[in-house]
């Protein structure tokens, strides 16, 4: 087992609009709490992919749109490429929100071009026109994969214009009780691809359900003993 | 159609007294829907009817107080002013303090407007009020699933206030990039208020920051020095934008705290762009009374309790950095998801509450008790279950009872957390 873990957090200065640095503070602690060092990587525009390479975990999440378009460009050109490799050698990730839907294939505005993706989960993103409602509110689902957390219920808060649609490539995250999830259509919520996890749960995902932190991490150091969640699992009731 | 204007003042003002008198509640809101749905630019004429004018606040925080601070000052001088006293800051709001503010032939009795206005109602006001000034404090990210982005306000504004005459003056805050780029679609006179005290940079910058990024060119703004979140002396290294110099950068404090002292400028420059001599200004603020919820001081039997709305990042970083500075040793953190708080408590890891040393106590309570006690552990602070309360009252009840550590027990609430707490303290939600 690994006695340390480096957590890159992608664009922390672009894409953290609403709490993203939950999901990285929970990653942190609950490797520190286990006696196991985690430092956070923070990977920006100027970051050398290098960098980015070395680490164990990674973490994408949302942004304002004149941000986004600066990230973007960066990350097609520079990080997308290499975050795909990782991905594709099981490099445990979370990308949320704004990060869920550009590591698809494209996403493609109600006006305008569609804009390309970085291609690395099989899942492309339409926005269905200004008339539209934004999918807005508290979600509850249920987990269908990764296997190990089948079962496991799962709450977060939407706020999203865009619907996402999975290739054959992707499983489902969830299942929606509560809420709209990917498209407000098909009932699901999120998507896994190796060890990848994308959700439209925005901001901070990780603190109320632990089980997914536990997961991303043992998927980095191997096998973690338990910790006292009771304060999580109240927080994570308390929107059921 | 005057007539028909005043007409309509009368029928709402009619309602509005009535239904008071029976008890039904007055509403801060209702008068003025029923007048607006009658004659949807009634705020036109009630404005008209102003001798001195209107005055308009926007800002995510500090408009409140701001505007408590600019009318007290005009008081003081001994105009008559309306103003939306309880925060009901849509255009409904100000058109009920107009019908509150007139007599019963539908004449206006004040000399003078000066309302606190919500953000995304600030181009639907300027539609129907051309005000004498706009005042524009800062830009912070709250309540994304309400309001909207940052930079999404910002444009709305541009485009509102490119429509203003040249008669109305801006008054700007320089030291937030977003609203002092607002001053290019100005055709009057635009003013801007802005602190020149490099001794109370920030060290570290805090974590919620919004507009790191130049408004004209895109480019990562650098600063000389930070105040707080993203305010600060700022330049943009590619096209040379950068901090316009403020003019008036001086005035008197009365509240505590850096984000108070900026509401303060804010106030003076209006002041002053209206010929207020300075020691008038002084006077007037002398012993102010901050606004409900707001730096409140509540005595409990022999103790204390200071309350501090607080109600998005960038509020609740400068309450807690102002309570801390104030000696707070037990802090009760109050956590409510309503409508007016909004329904996405994600911001709360956006709080800096590292910062809260781990000597004082920390106690949470509200709709969302969980998420602020799962924040506090995340933070490394002690969070036992003892003080994690789930009715308000025993929050309350319990912090008080045992010896407070320090000088008061200081409770950092939302803003419907906020009131529930007056309402258990003062036995009244508002006034």
């Amino acid at each position: 087992m690994k006695q340390s873990v480096k957590i890159a957090w992608l664009y922390p200065d672009l894409m953290s609009t609403y709490g993203d640095r939950g999901n990285v503070v929970v990653l942190q602690k609950r490797a520190v709490w286990r006696g196991i060092a985690a430092s956070v990587v923070p990977v920006t525009l100027e970051t050398n992919v290098k960098m980015l390479l070395g680490c164990d975990v990674i973490f994408m999440g949302g942004a304002q749109d004149r941000q986004q378009k600066l990230a973007g460009e960066d990350f097609l050109k520079h990080k997308g490429p290499a975050v795909k490799k990782m991905v594709e050698a099981g490099v445990p990730a979370l990308f949320v929100c704004a990060a869920y839907q550009f590591v698809g294939h494209y996403y493609k505005p109600y006006q305008g071009e569609k804009i390309p993706g970085a291609g690395i989960f099989d899942l492309y993103t339409e926005h269905p026109g200004d008339q539209a409602k934004r999918l807005i509110g508290n979600v509850v689902a249920r987990v269908q994969h990764p296997e190990e957390l089948a079962g496991t219920t799962i709450v977060g808060f939407e706020n999203h214009g865009g619907q996402t649609h999975l290739g054959a490539k992707m499983k489902p995250l969830a299942k929606i009780i509560k809420g709209n999830g990917n498209n407000g259509v098909d009932g699901w919520e999120g998507a896994v691809y190796n060890n990848a996890i994308g959700s439209y749960f925005h901001g901070p995902l990780l603190p109320k359900n632990p089980a997914i932190a536990d997961w991303l991490l043992e998927k980095a150091i191997g096998h973690l003993a338990p910790l006292d969640d009771s304060l999580e699992l109240a927080a994570n009731n308390a929107v059921r | 159609m005057a007539w028909f204007d005043r007409l309509t003042v009368i029928f709402a003002k009619s309602i509005s007294v009535v239904s008071t008198t029976l008890g039904l509640g007055a509403g801060e809101t209702w008068p003025g829907e029923i007048a607006l749905s009658i004659r949807p630019d009634i705020a036109r004429f009630l404005s008209g009817k102003l001798s001195d004018g209107t005055i308009l606040i926007a800002g995510t925080n500090g408009k409140t107080t701001t505007s408590l601070m600019t009318k007290t000052i005009f008081e003081h001088i001994g105009d008559t002013v309306v103003h939306n006293a309880t925060g009901a800051n849509l255009l409904n709001g100000i058109v009920s303090s107009f019908i509150r503010n007139t007599d019963w032939l539908g004449r206006v009795t004040a000399d003078m407007g000066i309302f606190e206005v919500d953000e995304n109602s600030l181009p639907v006001v300027l539609k129907y009020i051309t005000p004498k000034r706009v005042v524009l404090l800062n830009l912070f990210r709250d309540q994304l699933d309400r309001y909207g982005e940052v930079d999404v306000i910002v444009e709305k504004w541009l485009s509102a206030l490119s429509k203003l005459p040249k008669t109305t003056e801006v008054i700007l805050n320089s030291d937030d990039p977003g609203i002092a780029s607002l001053g290019r679609a100005v055709k009057g006179k635009v003013t801007y208020f802005g602190l020149n005290d490099p001794s109370k940079y920030l060290r570290v910058g805090e974590h919620a920051t919004d507009s790191i990024f130049c408004y004209r060119c895109g480019h990562r703004l650098a600063y000389d020095g930070i105040y707080y979140s993203h305010i600060g002396s700022w330049r943009c290294t590619k096209c040379g934008n950068k901090r316009p110099l403020p003019t008036v950068t001086r005035g008197p404090r009365p509240l505590q705290g850096l984000y108070n002292q900026y509401n303060a400028l804010a106030a003076v420059a209006i002041a002053h762009s209206l010929d207020i001599p300075e020691n008038e200004i002084k006077k007037a603020l002398r012993g102010f009374a901050p606004a409900f919820g707001r730096q409140e001081e509540i005595q409990v039997g022999k103790k204390t309790v200071q309350l501090f709305l607080s109600k998005n990042p960038a509020g609740f970083n400068a309450s807690l950095k102002t309570v801390l500075e104030m000696g707070a040793k037990d802090i009760l953190l109050v956590l409510n998801d309503r409508i007016p708080d909004g329904r996405d408590v994600s911001w709360i890891w956006d709080v800096d509450f590292e910062m809260i040393p781990p000597p004082v106590r920390v106690g949470v309570s509200g709709d969302r008790l969980y998420d602020m006690a799962i924040r506090i552990k995340y933070a490394d602070r002690d969070m036992p279950l003892s003080r994690v309360y789930p009715t308000l009252e025993d929050a309350i009840t319990m912090s008080l009872k045992k010896p407070l550590k320090g000088n008061a027990l200081y409770i950092l609430a939302t803003y419907s957390g906020m009131l529930d707490v007056r309402k258990i303290l003062k036995g009244r939600k508002i006034l």
